[in-house]
């Protein structure tokens, strides 16, 4: 218990730290962008990495919260917090209506169904004209709070707070349910667990993450365009999750930390910046399939 | 002795092929209630409509006087049944104690706020470690699953399933794999299990297992009931011997 209090400590510290040492413009917008990439790859993680559901539709629940909240705040004048509150319910509720199709597929159907329902939502942001500006885009969306570092500090104490509950949900019996249906679910039901339920439970507990770190895109950026949320974003989230290693706590936010810094620091190399991070994908996956914390845990191991 | 679970004229086809065919049993309360039969007499099967895997595609079948029909497995785990699978199906990535931990679910009522903000809810732990005390998995609580021996699997899926605390036991083929000392030690925690008046229905193929633990045997052959009395009788009865027993009591 001590050793858990004095890491959250720590991450508290560094947190805090991080706008004092990344102190341009432009480090600071990436920190608030690492924030909101923790906060997808948590609620990710939870589906796919708990819950052993391959989901690929996780741009959407980020879509929906970002306009969602948007068009709640610029159209209709609500104030931020209430429409992020909506947002969030929004994009849980449509991750429960997913859910109750979803939930009787698995594996490779499960991660086509999750896609279509990506690329419909996809669709809708663009067609739905009167709605969402399509591919016009909406402009001069205002942040929640002043500065970048002030943006920064918000969101990433959203995604602490998140990772304390996601990390009691995941210890709790909960924990072990959700982990039961991952390993076999035919088990599972022979221990009275309602598969259905849960897995529903997890890809709604999932979208409405996603949809919460939606809400602080559009202020960030300042323009609201579909693109933000094509399907390839779900396969980004995916590789965060994979290459930090999924159904850990840790794993997820260490794989964002990575994969948001990462292209960033091989700017230096121009044209071949995006074949050098695709290839530093296909390395970890090769050479570690548990990802970088089983590839850390290996290593202490040995050297022990 | 009363009957705590009664089937009538059970029937499941697959395809053309017809897997239990027009099978009644009635398995009194505590007691250890045997089924054999040779490979592909729909034992199996059985057992799958019996916990609600698979759903009959005629008869009735109920746990005292609740009818079970339409109830899926999940349903029916919270009325008292339980079971393990011949083909062991253990979560295997999972520790042995979050394997037992996780057979505690339909006993848990921590509120989910709970779950949330303290985490570690379960107060389940002592219990689990006793159940793998009693399976003689004590020292391998923190082990995965996946690498245990094979005997040893198949003694945690009981573990896992006593967890659920049932009325009605099921377990198909338990014996399997297992070496004389396994043996021996299934046995005798049939035995036990059977005596804290818990109902065990066991499907099996070893014979010694069947002839020394049970006081009913049914007999099925090619999806129908064949024989059903004492494991004396069954070894007596010339259509058995004919089916399935062979020489072997001869």
């Amino acid at each position: 218990m001590s050793a858990r209090i004095i890491s959250f400590l720590i991450i508290i510290i560094v947190v805090a730290a991080l706008p004092w040492l990344l102190t341009t413009p432009y480090w600071r917008g990436i920190l608030v962008l690492c924030a909101m990439n923790v906060l997808l790859a948590l609620s990710l993680n939870l589906v796919i990495g708990y819950t052993g559901q391959l989901n690929l539709g996780q741009s959407a629940f980020f879509g929906i919260g970002a306009y969602v909240s948007t068009i709640l705040v610029k159209t209709y004048g609500w104030n931020f917090w209430l429409a992020s509150l909506a947002a969030v319910g929004a994009a849980g509720l449509l991750g429960l209506a997913l859910a109750a199709f979803a939930v009787r597929l698995r594996g490779h159907y499960l991660a086509i169904a999750s896609l279509g329902f990506a690329v419909i939502t996809y669709q809708v942001l663009i067609n739905w004209e009167n709605v969402t500006q399509g591919v016009r885009g909406i402009y001069g969306i205002l942040p929640p709070v002043g500065s970048t570092s002030a943006l920064f500090y918000l969101v990433a104490g959203i995604a602490v707070l998140v990772y304390v509950l996601l990390d009691n949900l995941v210890r709790s019996p909960i924990g072990d349910t959700l982990r039961a249906i991952r390993e076999d679910e035919i088990s599972a039901a022979s221990l009275g667990i309602n598969g259905a339920i849960w897995k529903a439970f997890a890809f709604g507990l999932g979208a409405a993450i996603a949809g919460l770190a939606g809400c602080f895109y559009p202020g960030f950026v300042g323009t609201l365009v579909p693109d933000a949320f094509n399907i390839v974003e779900s396969f980004t989230m995916m590789a965060m999750v994979i290459v930090g290693g999924m159904g850990t706590m840790i794993g997820p936010v260490i794989g964002a930390v990575v994969l948001t810094f990462l292209p960033e620091l091989l700017r230096g190399f121009g044209e071949l910046r995006l074949m050098i991070y695709g290839l530093a994908l296909m390395l970890v996956v090769l050479f570690m399939p548990g990802g970088i914390v089983q590839a850390w845990m290996a290593l202490k191991a040995r050297i022990s | 002795m009363s009957a705590l679970l009664r089937a009538e004229s059970l029937n499941k086809s697959f395809g053309g092929v017809r897997a239990v065919q027009n099978v009644s049993i009635a398995v009194p309360e505590n007691s250890i209630f045997a089924l054999i039969g040779p490979n592909g007499a729909g034992k199996s099967t059985l057992l799958n409509l019996l916990s609600g895997i698979y759903q009959p595609d005629a008869g009735s079948l109920y746990l005292e006087n609740k009818p079970l029909i339409g109830l899926p497995a999940h349903r029916r785990v919270r009325l008292g049944i339980a079971r393990t699978f011949q083909k062991i199906r253990l979560f295997k990535q999972l520790t042995l104690l979050e394997n037992v931990l996780a057979g505690f679910h339909i006993h848990q009522d921590a509120p989910f706020w709970k779950s949330l903000f303290y985490g570690n809810t379960g107060r389940f732990r002592d219990e689990a470690r006793e159940l793998l005390e009693f399976v003689g998995l004590a020292g391998h609580a923190g082990e995965r699953a996946g690498a245990l021996p094979y005997g040893q699997q198949r003694m945690l899926e009981i573990a896992r399933a006593l967890a659920t605390r049932p009325r009605l036991f099921m377990l198909d083929e338990p014996a399997a794999g297992l070496n004389a000392a396994e043996m021996e030690f299934l046995l005798k925690r049939l035995e036990q299990i059977g005596r804290r008046g818990v109902t065990v229905v066991v499907v099996e193929h070893n014979m010694d297992l069947v002839m020394n633990v049970a006081q009913r045997v049914f007999v099925m052959d090619h999806g129908e009931p064949l024989f059903e009395g004492t494991p004396r009788e069954v070894q007596a009865n010339p259509a058995v011997i004919e089916a399935y027993l062979g020489g072997e009591f001869q």
